[in-house]
């Protein structure tokens, strides 16, 4: 071992480059400086605070692109004021180029009471689903438009209970998810007892199924599930029905199209595709409740 | 364990305060806040005064309200693990509803198509095209009628509705029926419309 260690030090010595090639962790000059003062001289002068500071003065900005946020605010604790819009104006050229940038600017930097889900900032999560500019889409996947003349206006999912400010409260939605059982339903083991076996053909059926991630951006935009969301699955929840219903592993496939076999779960869905167009993922989720509809008729 | 008694320590602290004080003056102005806790909140610190307060906070409703049928209160049936109520399977008013809905639809594309290329043809066919036309339009109010007037809400107005249209059908059903045969039929009707 101590010789792989030597050994190592002589092929990184070997090998050294330049110094002034080399990147260090702190930045380090190497021309020597004046000391302050002499240490031990009791009478030196104070030190002005301009040559205390380590970092310079952050310049004022030259050309400051403002842009004017308006945000839903909502306090639960003050239960007998109405929600209201606040308006936040933040320089577009110290924030990030997504909305979820400029909202944990605000909330770092000028309102810390401003409340809003967010987790992964990559779009996998689906925390961060609000309504930007009319459109109900994720704030970290929603560039925030350049065009400083208009201004942003941000609301949380329509039609759904609101917790706090931008937090809508998605309990009945992820019920009515539990109720479609998602998950493998099977009662015979696989024939080598091993896995669960599917050809690629069948697997190509799922894509454009399982990458949802029940942001509830599309249930939230359709008007059918404005009106008769207790009843209603909504199209989030349909693709996931559809997602295992189309699968070939899965042995339920008749019960679970029976579960949906009435006059509202499924058929409440009159086909208005604000769902596949608002979708932030790209999924189309009308085409998988078509298709659920497709399987069903006439049988 | 502290955070929960020390509201009450606070608020026995508040209580004693002016206690304490109303016995040294009597006649102060302070017996109106008789406790610092029971005044209204302050405003939040964080809300900025730079901005004049009628643009920063703009008024939600620009209207008055007029709630013609305002959101319950939200309710959870059950535990929040508990998956919503399945509805027992009723093809008839699931998927046979359904394909039905899709046949009649799809008839009447080349039912509607056809007078308009060869003319008025028989009693027959006219007959059908008014019977599925009546079918069509009664499915689709019948929709509207499950959409916007849920049993679970107006229960006594969807029963109202539902047999208001029931009536509608069958009313416009004896008129057509006596419009084709007594009078000159539907596709005799419109040429002439059209034409006039």
């Amino acid at each position: 071992m101590a010789t792989t260690r030597a050994l190592t030090r002589l092929a990184v010595r070997r090998t050294a480059v330049p110094a002034v090639w080399t990147r260090s962790f702190a930045s380090v000059d190497t021309t020597p400086r004046e000391p302050i003062a002499k240490a031990g001289d009791p009478s030196r002068p104070t030190v002005p605070e301009s040559k205390t500071s380590t970092i310079k003065e952050p310049t004022p900005a030259k050309e400051a692109k403002t842009k004017t946020f308006h945000i839903y605010r909502w306090n639960p604790d003050e239960p007998s004021s109405k929600p209201r819009m606040q308006s936040y104006t933040l320089d577009l050229n110290k924030t990030g180029p997504m909305v979820l940038d400029a909202l944990i600017r605000i909330k770092n930097e000028v309102d810390p009471t401003l409340t809003f889900r967010r987790s992964c900032r990559e779009g996998i999560c689906g925390s961060c689903a609000m309504n930007i500019d009319g459109v109900n889409t994720l704030a970290c996947l929603c560039r925030i438009p350049t065009d400083t003349s208009k201004e942003s206006r941000i609301y949380p999912l329509p039609h759904t209970y609101v917790v706090k400010d931008l937090v809508p409260d998605l309990t009945h939605f992820y019920k009515q998810y539990r109720s479609i059982k998602p998950y493998l339903q099977r009662n015979t083991p696989p024939p080598d007892g091993r896995e669960n076996r599917q050809s690629i053909a069948d697997r190509k059926k799922l894509d454009g199924l399982y990458e949802c991630i029940l942001c509830a951006c599309c249930s939230t935009s359709c008007p059918s599930y404005w009106w008769n969301q207790e009843e209603y699955l909504g199209p989030a929840v349909l693709l996931q029905s559809y997602r295992w219903i189309a699968d070939s592993r899965d042995e339920k496939k008749a019960e679970r199209q029976d579960a949906l076999n009435n006059s509202m779960s499924l058929y409440r869905c009159h086909t208005i595709l604000n769902c596949s167009r608002t979708c932030p993922k790209g999924l189309n989720p009308a085409l998988a409740i078509a298709e659920i509809k497709k399987g069903m008729s006439f049988t | 364990m502290a955070s929960i008694v020390r509201p009450a320590l606070l608020r026995q602290a508040c209580n004693a305060a002016p206690t304490k004080r109303m016995a040294s003056n009597l006649a102060s102005s302070t017996m109106r806040h008789a406790s610092p806790l029971s005044r209204r909140p302050m405003q939040s610190a964080f809300v900025q005064d730079a901005l004049p307060k009628a643009s920063r906070v703009a008024a939600f409703h620009a209207t008055g309200c007029r709630p013609i049928l305002p959101p319950l209160p939200q309710k959870i049936e059950g535990t929040l693990n508990d998956p919503t109520p399945i509805p027992d399977p009723a093809p008839t008013h699931g998927s046979y509803h359904w394909s039905f809905e899709r046949l009649v639809s799809a008839g009447l594309v080349p039912l509607c198509v056809a007078p308009f290329a060869a003319g008025s043809l028989n009693p027959a066919m006219d007959a059908t095209l008014c019977a599925l036309l009546l079918v069509h339009s009664h499915i689709g109010f019948e929709s509207c009628i499950i959409d916007y007037f849920p049993s679970r809400r107006v229960p006594g107005v969807r029963i109202f509705l539902t047999w208001l249209l029931r009536a509608a059908t069958v009313t416009v059903g004896v008129a057509l029926y006596s419009f084709e045969t007594n009078d000159v039929g539907i596709t005799e009707a419109i040429t002439k419309i059209w034409h006039a």
